[in-house]
């Protein structure tokens, strides 16, 4: 009798002290020791709460004036909704509204001892959404796969390496249309971490803004089936990124002449929006933070 | 059209301030890769956000793996301390843990050298 009574006030003393402790939210990038920014030209692999306002690229003949809001659904599984302002050179009749986008993704693996992220999202590029002098009228669906690899586990003699770390996407664009070619679309990032070398591999002494920059050089292609070139972008350059956001430069350098003539730059304005509100917009609506 | 993004982007910036966020490590002594003379009272940290105490904690392992601790981990603020035992020349691994206090997680690890 006494014993059911002591393990009725254990259950009852594990239950409320497990409604009054903390859960422990998934961070934004962070898998293990590490800490993936967003990139710019790479969509990056993590399902969290994020919004990129704005993204600016200037050059090839065109400015371009983008977003994204990233919203988490369930745990690991978020929606993002993107969409931007095309500006073409020469005239207002290249201007336009580019089609919105919509990507459910998720977060299928994270390995916090291998720094190691996968995911799977499916992109729909709405036909007609944008305006007609810049957007496709038809809808393009593109299934892709997504990871981040940090190098934390090389071996100590090798531990200058450590803060290196790459991120991946492979997609498949299939356009509602015949007339238009399906392509592989492929895109990554190489970044040091300047955080993970202090922290993590030789204390250098670097003041809080210059330990928070990481050197990238991120790329992104589209191969066509049809036999038609690849066309893409190399983009070398900075991300600072800070408790709330992030700012990023990159250089947008064309592989060949089929993807531009000239060389320009992009630059994002990133909120973490899991941070800035952790208890509201910043968590999953369904679901606990687990 | 470019003033309304910017606009826009200003204002989320504006209410962003209040906010916590994930408490990262900006400073420890001893540090990453550090090589003493001499061994360390104990290991201090220093993180960018305030620590919830009962889900952050460091330890520190010799090559053995043997707890090298000399007391229990003291949380309190942004800082985490862990009093250590006298060290003999050798190599000690830092393991890290914190939690802010709006409960993201951040971890790290690192080692540092006692010279004989």
């Amino acid at each position: 009798m006494h014993q059911a009574i002591h393990r009725h006030h254990a259950a009852a003393i594990a239950f409320l002290t497990a409604l009054l402790l903390p859960s422990i939210a998934l961070a934004h990038g962070v898998v293990g020791d590490r800490f993936f920014p967003a990139t710019i030209a790479s969509d990056d692999p993590f399902a969290a709460d994020e919004l990129a306002l704005p993204t600016i690229s200037l050059g090839n003949h065109e400015e371009d004036y983008d977003f994204e809001y990233t919203k988490s659904i369930f745990p690991k599984f978020a929606v993002s909704f993107a969409g931007g302002y095309i500006n073409s050179h020469p005239g207002p009749n290249a201007s336009g509204w580019d089609n919105f986008e919509i990507t459910p993704m998720w977060q299928f693996e994270t390995d916090p001892d291998s720094e190691f992220v996968a995911s799977a999202a499916l992109s729909v590029d709405i036909g007609g959404s944008g305006a007609r002098a810049v957007a496709d009228r038809f809808t393009t669906y593109t299934p892709k796969f997504l990871f981040g690899k940090g190098f934390g586990d090389l071996p100590d003699s090798m531990a200058l390496l450590r803060p290196f770390a790459v991120t991946g996407v492979v997609g498949f664009a299939i356009p509602g249309t015949s007339s238009a070619s399906k392509a592989v679309q492929w895109s990554g990032a190489f970044e040091y971490s300047l955080l993970y070398l202090q922290n993590n591999v030789r204390d250098q002494g670097f003041s809080k803004f210059v330990a928070h920059l990481m050197p990238v050089v991120e790329f992104s292609m589209n191969s066509p089936t049809d036999g038609g070139g690849t066309t893409g972008t190399i983009n070398p350059g900075l991300i600072w990124s800070g408790q709330y956001t992030q700012f990023a430069a990159e250089a947008i350098i064309p592989v060949n002449h089929a993807s531009g003539d000239n060389v320009g730059v992009m630059m994002q304005l990133h909120f973490y929006i899991d941070d800035i509100f952790p208890d509201t917009l910043g968590r999953p609506i369904f679901g606990d933070k687990h | 059209m470019k003033t309304q993004l910017l606009l826009l982007a200003a204002t989320v910036a504006a209410i962003s301030f209040p906010a916590m966020a994930h408490a990262f490590l900006e400073h420890a002594a001893p540090a990453a890769g550090d090589n003493l003379h001499a061994s360390p009272a104990d290991v201090e940290m220093h993180f960018s956000e305030r620590l919830e105490p009962s889900f952050s904690s460091v330890t520190v392992t010799g090559e053995a793996g043997d707890d090298e601790a000399a007391g229990t981990v003291v949380v309190s603020g942004t800082e985490m301390d862990l009093p250590l035992k006298k060290l003999p020349p050798g190599r000690y691994r830092v393991t890290w843990h914190a939690v802010s206090v709006d409960t993201h997680r951040t971890e790290g690890k690192y080692n540092f050298l006692i010279l004989p």
